[in-house]
């Protein structure tokens, strides 16, 4: 509550940037509900990630690593950043991949390809109100492992590689890796 | 279930016990019936239980003086619940109940 109360006193004296035209008088729904939801997300960590908010007072905006402990991505970090827009939870986070790396479901400009952070879906796998940050979490964590699809591929390249050769695929993974340390 | 049972045989069978065992019977029982209904009575959307107003009416009813906003429940179909502002907006963007994925369509409103 005390970090509630901090935050609503800095969105009254920050001018506004002029695409929120009126300051924010109460609490927004997506801020009540972040309130459970980053609790929640934390305390239902898997064991490969970790999350970190640059402002502490900013529940809507963090950064997740996953540490992959098995499969192609082992010995790496890769850092999501996530973003919680003002439709929460009528739309899901915003998600960028802020590690370059070599993997079907996600291009070399970070964009991610994973059904429950899909808006409109005409599947069970989209989003839905009923999901949570800490679905949001598990959801980015496997696509390292259980969510590592092949078949619907945002990388082409990737995917094709895969099927041609895997040996070659996983070199191709451990160079992008090398490359991301330096 | 029914209690009576259990007291009559108690009696009979043991006589010097049966306080003991009737206290335990009838706490366990209330126990377990008051956590089934509340799971089943919050709203999947807003995580606040149907039973109450909204988490945005509830935001909402503070400012207002006439307090009169009626937040009513609202049951699909698939007699899955929800207050029926959270799911308004929801069936603007996909008409399928969130939990089960079923087309979504009211069967009954109300409190
Ligand atoms: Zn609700
Ligand atoms: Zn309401
Ligand atoms: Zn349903």
């Amino acid at each position: 509550m005390i970090t509630l109360n901090r935050k609503l006193k800095k969105e009254h004296t920050v001018p506004s940037n002029g695409l929120a035209s009126e300051p924010v008088k109460r609490i927004s729904i997506r801020d009540k509900l972040l309130i459970k939801e980053v609790q929640e997300m934390n305390e239902n960590l898997p064991m490969t990630c970790s999350v970190h908010f640059e402002d502490p007072n900013v529940l809507n905006e963090f950064i997740l690593t996953v540490t992959p402990d098995e499969g192609y991505w082992v010995g790496g970090k890769f850092k999501f950043s996530v973003f919680v827009t003002e439709e929460y939870n009528m739309a899901p986070p915003r998600v960028k991949c802020l590690t370059r790396l070599w993997h079907p479901n996600i291009n070399v400009d970070g964009d991610v390809c994973l059904s429950l952070l899909r808006q409109t879906s005409i599947d069970e796998h989209g989003w839905a109100p009923t999901r949570r940050l800490k679905d949001v979490v598990w959801g980015l964590n496997s696509l390292f492992t259980d969510l590592l699809n092949f078949e619907d591929p945002l990388n082409i390249e990737a995917a094709e590689l895969y099927n041609k050769n895997k040996t070659e695929f996983q070199a191709k993974v451990q160079e992008y890796m090398t490359k991301g340390k330096r | 279930m029914s209690g009576e049972d259990f007291d009559a045989l108690d009696r009979g069978d043991n006589d010097g016990q049966k306080s003991d065992k009737m206290f335990t019977l009838k706490k366990w029982n209330a126990v377990a019936m008051w956590s089934w209904d509340v799971e089943c009575d919050t709203c999947a959307i807003c995580r606040v239980q149907v039973m109450d107003a909204c988490l945005r009416c509830q935001g909402e009813s503070k400012k207002d003086s006439y307090g009169k906003q009626d937040c009513v429940v609202v049951w699909g179909e698939c007699n899955h619940s929800f207050h029926f502002c959270c799911m308004s907006l929801w069936v603007k963007q996909n008409n399928r109940c969130p939990l089960c994925q079923q087309e979504w369509s009211i069967q009954r409103m109300g409190k």
